[in-house]
């Protein structure tokens, strides 16, 4: 098995197959909960850890794939191009909500982190967990933080922010179509924007802009960190 | 023909953006660094939407699946979890609320005041 693996096409079709394999189930079951991403990693995980196959060699095909996050990330530019009507017509009220977020995103893991006394390279991990997946690896890389745990922390970030947000609105009297897109967009990125979407279209436009808004803007709070000597 | 010449415009920047973070050596990886390049090329008008909308439209609808192989990594640094999965957890769930209610809220409250503000001068 360990032979037979050996080669670039295993991690790719593997790859393939799980992810396929969890969007036919998202589709057969007709439910948005299922995250075909979420499902892909638990499945080779388990896989790879009861089949004995070495993660080297799901990662020779897998760093193929791997690779394209570079140019995955620098498309991101284009939506956040498309919404920007809605960012000028809006924009104090949209630029404000979304530091108010990358602040409280920032402040609350390292406050809890702390708290709880997860050491210092989860709290690196898991500064990004609000940002879309390309940009919180990209922060997680240069801050030496663990890639996978920031992965799976973005995820886990997207499925409860979009579960909670209706509760959350009605509790806290969130009633402005623009604040909650930019509270989802910001909160839970692209997963948040599919909740978004079904409360309405400007809730979605909204969501979608403040994920690219919030990506950018939780860069540079990052950057200034650095540059402060927090990290 | 037009997806490979869209592809090289995106690789070509993504290729600038680790040129611009490694040479300057900037507290951002290539890519986010080659994100705000074409940012500034589409609104400075350099470049033109269409003539990346196909290649760049397709990476982004099926953007979960690149992920997959970083995630899959969260098996070989399982160890930094070890002992403080729940705590991690905790800091996840509380700090997406935390972030959703802030965000939603004072976004809520700038529309309002600037609606009140633009209701005076109109009157």
């Amino acid at each position: 098995m360990e032979k037979l693996t050996d080669n670039h096409l295993f991690g790719i079709l593997l790859s393939v197959a799980v992810f396929y394999g969890g969007m036919y189930l998202r589709q057969r079951m007709r439910n948005n909960w299922i995250n075909p991403l979420l499902l892909a990693i638990a499945t080779i995980v388990i896989l790879l850890t009861f089949s004995g196959i070495p993660f080297e060699n799901y990662m020779k095909g897998g760093s193929v794939i791997h690779a394209f996050l570079g140019p995955v990330t620098v498309v991101l530019a284009l939506p956040l191009y498309r919404q920007r009507k809605l960012l000028i017509k809006h924009k104090y009220s949209i630029l404000g909500g979304i530091v108010a977020g990358v602040v409280s995103a920032i402040g609350s893991v390292v406050v809890l982190c702390r708290l709880l006394g997860l050491n210092k390279l989860l709290e690196r991990s898991l500064l990004g967990h609000s940002v879309t997946t390309p940009i919180g690896i990209g922060i997680s890389n240069t801050l030496g933080a663990v890639e996978g745990i920031t992965v799976v922390s973005i995820i886990i970030t997207g499925i409860v922010g979009a579960s909670v947000a209706p509760f959350l609105y009605k509790l806290f009297r969130i009633v402005h179509p623009v604040a909650k897109g930019i509270g989802l967009g910001t909160a839970s990125h692209a997963l948040g924007t599919t909740k978004a979407i079904e409360m309405g279209e400007t809730e979605g436009a909204m969501s979608s802009l403040a994920i690219g808004v919030a990506a950018v803007t939780t860069v540079i709070a990052v950057a200034v960190l650095q540059w402060l000597g927090w990290y | 023909m037009k997806i490979f010449k869209q592809l090289l415009i995106i690789l070509s920047i993504n290729f600038a953006g680790e040129l611009l973070s490694k040479g300057f050596s900037l507290p951002l990886p290539g890519s986010i660094t080659g994100m705000l390049l074409l940012l500034i090329f589409l609104f400075t008008g350099i470049l033109k939407q269409e003539q990346i909308a196909e290649t760049a439209d397709f990476l982004l609808n099926h953007m979960a699946f690149f992920f997959i192989p970083a995630g899959v990594g969260i098996m070989v640094s399982y160890q930094f979890l070890k002992g403080s999965f729940f705590e991690a957890v905790a800091v996840i769930v509380l700090s997406t609320l935390l972030v959703m209610i802030f965000t939603s809220l004072a976004t809520q409250f700038l529309i309002k005041s600037d609606e009140k503000n633009n209701g005076k001068t109109n009157r």
